[in-house]
């Protein structure tokens, strides 16, 4: 055999022996006991999406603090690879940021140090946002604590309500009474739709749709996120609506085609009446918009209000050598200072319950609204959330398609069978 | 007549997205400017200084590297006999076949391993790598186009094998030369995937991974008037490359390098 | 010319065992630092590849062997068969459309005369544009927001790329590919045809054959390496195919366009299922290497 083959064979096999051995990982966070603001610096990585609040915490930690967090963003739809590829090569950086809904993958698979005793020594652990908290749990123990607040909200054109004869001070309180506010704006005709939705984006209409079927009492999986029950009735209502709003042509035509990137732009034209879409784009499309935004709670088709609280949560590097550093910082963001000088001037939702109202919100009541309803929603929990629902491959996606375009009932009987057997793997 | 007007139809055809990029990345919704490329430039997540520097350094890297290493290369499987000749060439043009996603995350294991992660120099070695069945066949079909009576009266005169390829050889590869190094630096400019993976710092990033960082968002808007101000930006060195060198690459071809 | 075989022998018979031996050390010696890139940066990477398709690998913490449930599990994956389908479709649409047209372009650009030169350029110009920028550029192009294309083509319905159909999802990728690639091909198919004497063009012509006799029974045979070397090319890029998909159509409408490589990526990156993903890419290194191989023992053949 050729000698440069015969080396290269050797070289693979000691490196597979070393990667082997070596691929013991665990934590290893109390190696020693350093003083926490020791003037390390922090690797921390965030998606795109995230990076600007990602920042600002950052500078106004790095500007008090002797540790100097360095922030890193990566674009948003390769950032799980990118996660992946560093944790295979245990080389994650000391704090991590990602979609809340990835959490509970994350933590399942060992990639953020455990931090329940950490966690449970602050003071504020209660007021921190419960719907996170439990996403970053696994097997009881906690791994991520909340990073930013987003939620979705009914946003309508006041505008466009008062054109149609309907009270821009009083939003609908049920889906049923959505429905209606949407088709009398539609009837103003032209270009103008009454609603819209992201009908190809599996990550939208999660956000989107299922508080309302939260509100009605139902869900759309069990308290484990192994099993879906997306065929129930309250979902099952839910799609109907909703699929009876674009075959009328109440809901935008455009609405069937959106994968996410649009979205945003739709509702800023100020052509769609009333439409669930993430709290944080009231302060976006109020920026540019020639009429005025309201707010309202998504409801249930009867009533009642709910909301995906969603956004991202943060942890330590399974493989960091700063964790009492690393948590140094985290435990800051969690407290006053940040989340009412950082987040809630930023016109964030801050992460505790209690820091709702604010001496910034209290100016805008739409906004202590927003915050409120954190305590009011949810955050879906499921280790392979990502796979699931997420992913444009995801059984998700077939299904919603089918309950809103195609035949419901199959689809939905069929999707909660290939969801389920997505969501044990 | 009509064989010229289709041809000149066709050529309009495929000239007609670049040039569309080119329009589109100039356009305002108030007429025309230079507003994207501003975006482009000084937004949070926009292009830099240092992401050009960076770009360029790997570039020269791996340009410089897959020459020197498919030169040398070129001229062993064009010229020698040597044990393992046949193995090797086959491993060479194996790379072709192997994917980016499957290879990746073994590459950044073994670059942790030989202390090169997040390095423009561990880049620079994927990106060579990933540049040799290209290069080595070019350069070894460009070798072996060599008449043997040229060497030969070389190596008469006196010159080592070394000799002979440094003063006369080269000189006759050169068209080869140029395409290799041509090639090597549009992919090295332009890659995407290789420095995401391997690159962690934001001081070490490229401009392609700046110019994609602009396609994303969180169920937002994508800013496409600066996303094709990045597109132009990143295809105009190579753009003009290509037309100074266009001569050289082109013989390159035509010496018989790619007949197969 | 195949290959394999070495152009002209390198030693003459009456050369002493020595210099023989100094000439091979030698050339290995100047092999050397394409064996040190290929072995380092490809064959240990690759052997770890195989390594990890053997077992069940987490991504920290203990891989256990499971031979061989990660190959096993492949034939249930049902997006796996999507994928494959779909790829196998994608190749033969991409290889029949993209060969025609670079051999057209080629015929086109073969003969000196006026503009030619700029015709040659113009087609070989999307080359300059690095292939995830390509799509980029088409993203734009094709969107509704600022791309012309829609106003032209679309009248009042949507040409969207993510849904709409499917034929619309694989066309805007086709339509990428065949633009980038035409002058790349068109290049080769060249050379290919220009080492074609011309005196042998001549003597058919004096023979009394057409135009269309003389592309048959000449021309293509004459390029028979030339076409194979192109047609190799086409499927293995085709098969392996990712990042049009991944900016263009995101593997959409419905997983109508999700290539094997994607539903790599997604294993290795999206189900954290590395030693599946690794299966499946020896599984598609393996067929690539069939193919090739039988593609260069019909070459060999051929041509002897």
């Amino acid at each position: 055999m050729n000698r440069v083959l015969r080396g290269t064979v050797a070289a693979t096999l000691l490196l597979a022996g070393a990667l082997s051995t070596a691929a013991c990982g665990g934590d290893d966070e109390a190696a020693t006991p350093e003083a926490a603001d020791s003037g390390a610096t922090l690797t921390l990585w965030t998606r795109a999406a995230t990076e600007s609040v990602s920042k600002a915490y950052a500078a106004a930690y790095n500007a008090t603090h002797k540790n100097q967090v360095q922030v890193t963003a990566y674009p948003n739809e390769e950032y799980p690879a990118k996660l992946a590829s560093a944790a295979g090569a245990k080389a994650l950086p000391d704090l991590f940021a990602s979609d809340v809904v990835f959490a509970p993958q994350y933590a399942s698979q060992g990639l953020w140090l455990d931090i329940t005793d950490k966690f449970n020594a602050l003071p504020v652990k209660d007021e921190v946002a419960p719907a996170h908290v439990r996403n970053g749990t696994w097997n009881k123990k906690n791994y991520a604590v909340p990073h930013t607040i987003d939620m979705s909200v009914m946003l309508y054109n006041k505008d466009l309500f008062t054109k149609a004869g309907l009270d821009p001070e009083k939003p609908p309180t049920s889906l049923t009474e959505f429905a209606a506010a949407a088709r009398a704006v539609d009837k103003l005709g032209g270009d103008i739709n009454g609603t819209y939705f992201g009908g190809n984006c599996g990550g939208c209409n999660v956000f989107t749709l299922w508080p309302s079927v939260w509100a009605a009492g139902g869900d759309v999986m069990n308290a484990e996120g192994t099993a879906s029950t997306i065929d129930s009735k309250e979902m099952a209502e839910v799609f109907a609506l909703y699929r009876k709003l674009y075959e009328e042509g109440v809901a935008a035509p455009a609405s069937k085609d959106e994968a996410g990137p649009t979205w945003l732009g739709a509702l800023q034209s100020g052509k769609i009446g009333i439409a669930p879409a993430p709290s944080a784009w009231l302060g976006i499309i109020e920026e540019k918009a020639a009429f005025k935004v309201g707010i309202a709670p998504i409801s249930g088709i009867n009533g009642g209000e709910s909301t995906f609280v969603g956004g991202d949560s943060i942890g330590i590097g399974a493989t960091s050598k700063h964790a009492a550093q690393a948590w140094d910082f985290l435990a800051w963001t969690l407290g006053d200072e940040a989340q009412v000088e950082v987040v809630a001037k930023g016109k964030g939702v801050p992460t505790r319950t209690d820091l709702a109202s604010n001496k910034y919100s209290s100016a805008d009541p739409r906004i202590v609204t927003i915050n409120n309803l954190m305590g009011k929603g949810r955050t879906p929990y499921a280790k392979n959330f990502n796979a699931t629902y997420n992913d444009p491959q995801s059984p998700w996606n077939t299904a919603f398609r089918g309950a809103l375009f195609g035949d419901a009932q199959k689809s939905l009987g069929d999707g909660a069978s290939a969801l389920t057997a997505s969501l044990k793997k | 007549m009509t064989r010229k007007i289709s041809a000149a139809a066709l050529a309009i055809l495929f000239l007609f997205p670049l040039l569309w990029s080119a329009w589109a990345s100039v356009r305002t919704p108030t007429g025309f400017g230079v507003e994207n490329y501003r975006r482009l430039f000084t937004s949070d997540n926009g292009i830099r200084a240092e992401h050009v520097i960076n770009s360029l350094t790997v570039c020269a890297l791996t340009v410089g590297g897959t020459l020197l290493v498919a030169t040398l290369g070129g001229y062993a499987f064009g010229r020698f006999q040597f044990p393992g000749k046949n193995v090797l060439f086959l491993l060479t043009l194996a790379i072709l076949m192997v994917p980016y996603a499957t290879i990746l995350i073994a590459l950044y294991v073994l670059l942790e391993w030989i202390g090169l992660q997040d390095s423009l120099l561990g880049l620079s070695m994927v990106l060579i790598m990933f540049q040799l069945p290209f290069s080595i066949f070019m350069m070894r079909n460009a070798f072996e186009a060599i008449p043997k009576e040229l060497e030969e009266s070389a190596l008469i005169d006196g010159c080592t094998s070394f000799g002979a390829l440094t003063r006369i050889m080269l000189h006759a590869v050169r068209p080869g030369l140029i395409t290799v190094g041509l090639f090597a630096f549009l992919t090295s400019w332009s890659e995407f995937f290789a420095p995401l993976i391997l690159l962690n710092s934001t001081g070490k990033f490229t401009v392609m991974l700046a110019v994609v960082n602009m396609r994303t968002a969180s169920f937002g808007a994508i800013d496409y008037a600066a996303l094709e101000a990045g597109v132009t930006f990143m295809a105009v060195p190579c753009l003009l490359l290509f037309l100074v060198l266009q001569r050289s690459y082109v013989r390159g071809f035509m010496s018989g390098a790619l007949r197969g | 010319m195949t290959l394999l075989a070495p152009a002209r022998p390198t030693v003459l018979p009456s050369a002493p065992p020595r210099r023989k031996r100094n000439k091979q050390w030698i050339g290995a010696l100047y092999a050397a630092p394409t064996a040190f890139v290929v072995g380092m940066f490809f064959v240990v990477p690759l052997a770890l590849v195989v390594w990890m398709s053997l077992h069940h690998w987490p991504l920290l913490g203990a891989p256990t062997l499971n031979v061989p449930d990660n190959y096993a599990g492949l034939g249930d994956d049902e997006l796996l068969r999507t994928a494959v389908w779909f790829t196998l479709k994608y190749t033969v649409v991409v290889t029949v459309l993209l060969f025609a047209l670079s051999f057209g372009l080629a015929l086109m650009v073969q003969h000196r005369g006026r503009g030619v030169g700029l015709l040659r350029t113009a087609f070989f110009l999307p080359a300059a544009v690095g292939f995830a920028s390509a799509s980029l550029l088409f993203l734009g192009l094709l969107s509704d927001e600022i791309g012309p294309v829609n106003d032209l083509l679309a009248g009042d319905g949507y040409l969207s790329l993510t849904s709409g159909s499917p034929n619309t999802a694989l066309g805007s990728a086709v339509v990428l590919v065949l633009w980038r690639f035409a002058g790349f091909n068109m290049l080769i198919l060249l050379t290919g045809l220009q080492a074609i004497p011309l005196d042998v063009y001549e003597a058919a012509r004096l023979d009394g054959a057409t135009r269309w006799q003389i592309f048959r029974r000449i021309t293509v045979p004459l390029m028979r390496p030339t076409i194979a070397l192109v047609l190799t090319l086409m499927i293995t890029g085709s098969l392996l195919a990712f990042d049009q998909f991944w900016i263009l159509t995101r593997g959409g409408p419905d997983n109508s366009t999700t290539s094997l490589v994607m539903v790599i990526y997604r294993e290795a990156f999206i189900e954290l299922d590395l030693g599946s993903a690794a299966a499946i890419s020896v599984v598609l290194l393996g067929v690539l290497i069939v193919f090739n191989a039988i593609q260069l023992g019909v070459l060999r053949r051929r041509s002897q």
